[in-house]
């Protein structure tokens, strides 16, 4: 029973962040068709900028909006600069399709090299700022820490801010109208490009947050080359294809069903078999749904 | 000439290789049979990629099963080095036609996703397993160069030699294959899949036939790069191999096998050409480090954003030799 619970709290710790990341690439997606492989590297730039803002500011709760909304401004710049520029010259041919997949592997690369320069290879330290140390009923100890929590609650606070965005304001009309038919939404007067740019931004400060809470939740080291990052970047992705890489509320799902499977993996099984589990869950819901489970209109909608 | 006579071209540009290695110095020598790796590798994502429409980014796991595969013969049966490469085209290949059925399925950005999964998750995977070698990977030697060659007969350059000989062969190979039926078949695929269909081809077997093909040949070039280093771990195939592969193959112009030599120069000069800038600023290791992962990135965004057919397609295209885009 303890062993279950356990499960179920670190699998819902887990997806909190893989749910974040699966939800900037899902905004990224829906508002330029392109599956940012360079979200990663934008979630490690961030958390480097929240590394460096404590450092300065020495306040980890002041940092961390700070470096979101850093993370939204980058992420508005590369769609203004590097997609538009995309879409202008490379829109027909072979190349067409895999243009931006290859352009975002390049802006990786390039996020690297420049974390590289400025605070080179060596790991540095974004230390926690809430007791990692599971609360303790009684005897037993369960997985569940004050940084854990407050990372869930932050999580949920922010979904909760992204979806009154999508389904209350005129702004989040404008986004669902643009993601769901272009055309017609240019027709009745929305500037699509602008709001493909705060697409983008959303998406920016989502990766920001996903890629500070997972280092405060994890080890805490960062470095340009981190695993755990392009890991991040493969859970968030699988998440998203759960849920079918439209809908909001389906990268949630998907990042709780694979957050859930993976904790029981490793709690039950091995801590080895995490990734391999992972990926043939991806192959499955590819072969067997591929529009996710979530996908259909039901998720437009969202 | 090349179209005329290609096998001609072929032993001529070999015979040239052949006067070069013997004036180079061991260096040079080594980057030389890189060259021929990378080679090997961006031939195999062009003919995925420009002439079936597929994307991988995670060729390098398909690399890491052709090693590993030339690894184990060596080791455990000690396999003559011919047999080696043949079991790691064969082994990559199975891996590939696995990889192919699920791909046939799969679109663009999924099929990428998919791809760079495997290609994070593959070398963690093998420390799993003991047979494997762990993190220090399994020792890899095809032993030293036949006597008759000469005392002063270097290993580099004897590697040099095989690896040029097999890119060579299996570049005329591919060349073959990419003018066939099958080739032709890959291109009306690539262009528009349903009208490929109305006339006739089968879509997903030949998507699953071009991914077979692609797989063999990274196979081929892992066993080569391990043969070069002597040496297969997770470590010798990291992600950032089939990043590279992937830009190689950009560099080079995904729809022509002609270019294929532009992605696999740059792709060795680039470290190169970042160390002698670096050594220009007085030689600071951060420059040395992080500069030659610029310089790639930059040269990958730029070549996407302004010249994304590469630059052999858009030298065609500014002459206004438009026939010979009609005749693909």
């Amino acid at each position: 029973m303890n062993q279950f619970l356990d499960v179920f709290l670190i699998g819902v710790s887990a997806a909190s962040i893989y749910s974040l990341m699966a939800i900037s690439m899902v905004l990224v997606w829906r508002s330029t068709r392109v599956v940012n492989f360079a979200q990663a590297g934008m979630a490690l730039l961030s958390a480097y900028v929240g590394y460096e803002l404590v450092a300065r500011v020495g306040n980890f709760w002041i940092a961390l909006p700070l470096a979101m909304l850093l993370g939204a401004a980058f992420s508005a710049f590369i769609e203004f600069v590097l997609m538009r520029t995309l879409q202008k010259h490379s829109s027909q041919g072979a190349i067409a399709a895999i243009a931006p997949i290859i352009a975002t592997l390049g802006l990786l690369g390039l996020i690297r090299a420049v974390i590289g320069f400025i605070w080179g290879h060596a790991d540095v330290q974004l230390e926690a700022p809430l007791s990692k140390v599971g609360f303790k009923f009684g005897e037993t100890t369960i997985a569940v820490s004050p940084m854990s929590l407050f990372v869930l609650l932050f999580v949920i606070v922010l979904m909760i801010i992204v979806s009154l965005i999508f389904q209350k304001t005129n702004i989040g009309l404008a986004l669902r109208a643009s993601a769901y038919a272009p055309e017609i939404a240019q027709l009745a007067g929305i500037r699509v490009s602008g709001i493909r740019t705060l697409g983008w931004a959303i998406a920016g400060a989502a990766g920001a947050a996903a890629g500070i809470l997972q280092t405060v939740n994890g080890t805490g080291s960062l470095s340009p080359e981190s695993l755990e990052f392009s890991l991040l970047l493969v859970f968030g992705f699988i998440a998203a294809v759960i849920g079918g890489l439209e809908s909001l509320p389906g990268a949630v799902l998907g990042a709780l069903i694979l957050g859930l499977v993976l904790a029981a993996v490793q709690i039950y099984i091995s801590g080895a078999l995490v990734f391999i589990v992972a990926f043939l869950l991806l192959l499955v819901v590819l072969i067997v749904r591929p529009q996710g489970f979530l996908g259909s209109k039901a998720g437009r909608r969202a | 000439m090349l179209k005329k006579h290609p096998l001609l071209t072929f032993t001529f540009f070999g015979f040239v290789l052949f006067l070069i290695s013997n004036r180079l110095d061991e260096l040079r020598v080594y980057q030389g049979a890189t060259v021929a790796v990378y080679v090997i590798g961006i031939a195999s994502i062009i003919l995925l990629t420009g002439y079936s429409g597929q994307v991988s980014l995670g060729h390098g796991a398909l690399l890491a099963i052709g090693g590993y595969a030339a690894a184990l013969v060596r080791i455990h049966y000690n396999a003559p080095i011919w047999l080696t490469f043949v079991v790691a085209v064969l082994s990559a290949a199975v891996g590939g036609a696995l990889l192919g059925l699920a791909a046939a399925r799969l679109s663009g950005p999924y099929l990428a996703g998919t791809t760079l999964a495997l290609a994070i998750g593959l070398p963690s995977i093998a420390n799993q397993f003991p047979i494997l070698g762990g993190e220090q990977g399994l020792f890899f030697d095809i032993g030293l160069p036949p006597a008759s060659l000469g005392a002063d007969f270097t290993q580099y350059k004897w590697f040099f030699w095989i690896c040029w000989l097999v890119a060579l062969i299996a570049i005329y190979w591919l060349r073959q294959v990419m003018n066939s039926r099958y080739g032709r078949s890959w291109r009306a695929v690539r262009s528009n899949d349903v009208a490929a269909e109305l006339a006739g081809i089968h879509v997903g077997r030949n998507k699953v036939l071009a991914f077979t093909i692609s797989a063999g040949l990274a196979g081929l070039a892992g066993a080569l790069l391990a043969m070069t280093i002597s040496l297969v771990s997770p470590g010798v195939f990291p992600l950032a191999l089939s990043f590279s592969l992937a830009t190689g193959a950009v560099l080079s112009g995904v729809t022509t096998l002609g270019g294929v030599m532009i992605g696999a120069v740059t792709l060795v000069a680039i470290p190169e050409i970042a160390l002698a800038i670096a050594n220009r600023f007085s030689g600071s290791e951060t420059i040395t480090t992080n500069l030659p992962g610029l310089l790639v990135s930059a040269l990958l965004i730029l070549t996407v954003l302004f010249v994304p057919n590469g630059p052999l397609e858009q030298l065609r295209a500014k002459r206004g030799k438009n026939e010979h885009s009609l005749k693909k």
